[in-house]
């Protein structure tokens, strides 16, 4: 009976919160693997139509209409992320867990930027910048992180003809 | 320049490293660190113990009270049939440099502890618990063993360097995997000191009556009434399990040929 109260009392201060942390895994690599299988899928979708950072039209886009185009994703750690990553804060080094996290972000606004362009039957999207913010936790007064935004903008313009090359 | 449409590379902003690896490396390498740091503070307080005598230590905290520690439980008459108590059984402790004080917890849990300067504390909830003079008296001479053996600065030391160590550690999470890591190196340490503080009290008990009788029957009405999972979890954090208790102190009583019947003291109220 000693034995098995030692086991309980073993169960209740670490494979429990193990037990969270792994389940916290398993459903949180299972989002991402899905999520990251459906951002391939919609790339490929969109494969061809040109998403270009520079600032200014370049000379030989003959355009008809533009717009500003934004897409935006708001995206969340899970337990798992959450607790390597508080191990990590406090020896330093590359926080890997979140390293994914933010790719996913990245790539899910740039998409939604993109199909939103497509969309509206414009032809391509230059000056495209990236911005982030952290979302504060209410509950703990502001000091937890309930996700970060990630949001991508650009000016979208429609071509009086087709793409001519130089 | 020619535009050509390229998909997203894969694989450059994303380490290749496993989740799960880079998880176990963390918390093994973190629970490592922590043990060493712990053993570190033991070692330290050790060190420190062996320049404070225990004159020193009296004269310090002679009439130091605690009082957002404690709650004095207001005109409890019991606190005098305790005190005459603690002075019965310290005769046994001739060459101690301690003049012993009582103080009651007004606190539902049974519990006693022993403070740096003589000081002992009994809650509330044990004096409702104990049912002979005998029982009590072994509590009592547990809690004498303690300071006989100087683990009440021990304890004390470790929680203020504990306590300043885990402040600087913020993130819960972290501070969950330190706690443990803690509460396991501690363990150790801390059962042997209470396996040698019964001991001592069971001594104390045999000289001041002539037997051992009734000893550790309050750990033994503990052991039937607490099928309590939790209460025995936190009991059993810094004990041995009552059980592990009653065996050895029954062996150690068998092996000086102490008494283990003989006439039991009712209780003064």
């Amino acid at each position: 009976m000693d034995g098995n109260l030692e086991t309980l009392e073993l169960f209740l201060n670490f494979g429990f919160p193990l037990l969270i942390l792994m389940i916290a895994y398993f459903i949180g690599s299972h989002i991402e693997k899905r999520h990251f299988r459906d951002i391939r899928e919609r790339e490929t979708k969109v494969h061809g139509f040109p998403v270009v950072s520079f600032n200014t039209m370049p000379d030989d886009w003959n355009v008809s209409s533009s717009d500003m185009v934004t897409g935006s994703i708001v995206i969340s750690l899970d337990y798992f992320k959450r607790v390597i990553a508080g191990l990590r804060g406090l020896i330093g080094g590359r926080i890997k867990t979140y390293e994914p996290l933010l790719e996913r972000a990245r790539r899910e606004a740039l998409l939604r930027m993109t199909e939103e362009a497509r969309l509206q039957g414009y032809d391509a999207i230059f000056n495209v910048r990236l911005e982030t913010s952290r979302l504060a936790n209410a509950r703990r007064d502001g000091k937890g992180v309930a996700g970060v935004e990630m949001l991508a903008f650009g000016t979208a313009v429609k071509f009086a003809s087709r793409f001519a090359n130089s | 320049m020619r535009f050509v449409a390229k998909q997203p590379k894969e694989g450059i902003n994303v380490s290749d490293t496993h989740p799960l690896v880079e998880a176990s490396t963390l918390v093994v390498g973190l629970t490592a660190i922590f043990v060493v740091i712990v053993l570190a503070i033991i070692f330290m307080i050790e060190v420190a113990l062996f320049f404070v005598s225990a004159e020193d230590e009296a004269n310090l905290f002679g009439d130091w009270l605690p009082e957002d520690l404690i709650t004095v439980a207001p005109d409890d008459d019991r606190l005098v049939e305790i005190q005459l108590l603690v002075d019965r059984l310290a005769r046994h402790w001739p060459d101690s440099p301690y003049t012993f004080r009582v103080e009651i917890d007004d606190s539902e849990t049974a519990n006693a502890m022993a403070l740096p300067g003589g000081l002992i504390i009994v809650t509330r909830g044990l004096l409702d618990r104990v049912e002979s003079e005998n029982e009590l008296a072994f509590v009592l001479g547990h809690e004498l063993g303690h300071f006989k053996n100087r683990d009440h600065l021990r304890a004390l030391g470790r929680g203020i360097v504990l306590a300043m160590f885990f402040a600087v550690v913020t993130d819960s999470d972290v501070a969950g995997i330190g706690i443990k890591a803690t509460d396991i190196t501690i363990r150790g340490f801390s059962r042997r000191q209470e396996t040698n503080a019964d001991e001592f009290g069971l001594a104390v008990v045999n000289s001041e009556y002539g037997h051992v009788d009734e000893a550790w029957r309050l750990f033994e009405r503990w052991e039937v009434e607490n099928d309590s999972v939790i209460n025995l979890v936190t009991y059993l954090s810094t004990h041995p399990e009552s059980g592990d208790r009653i065996i050895d102190m029954k062996r150690q009583a068998e092996a000086e040929g102490w008494l283990l019947t003989g006439d039991v003291t009712p209780l003064n109220w």
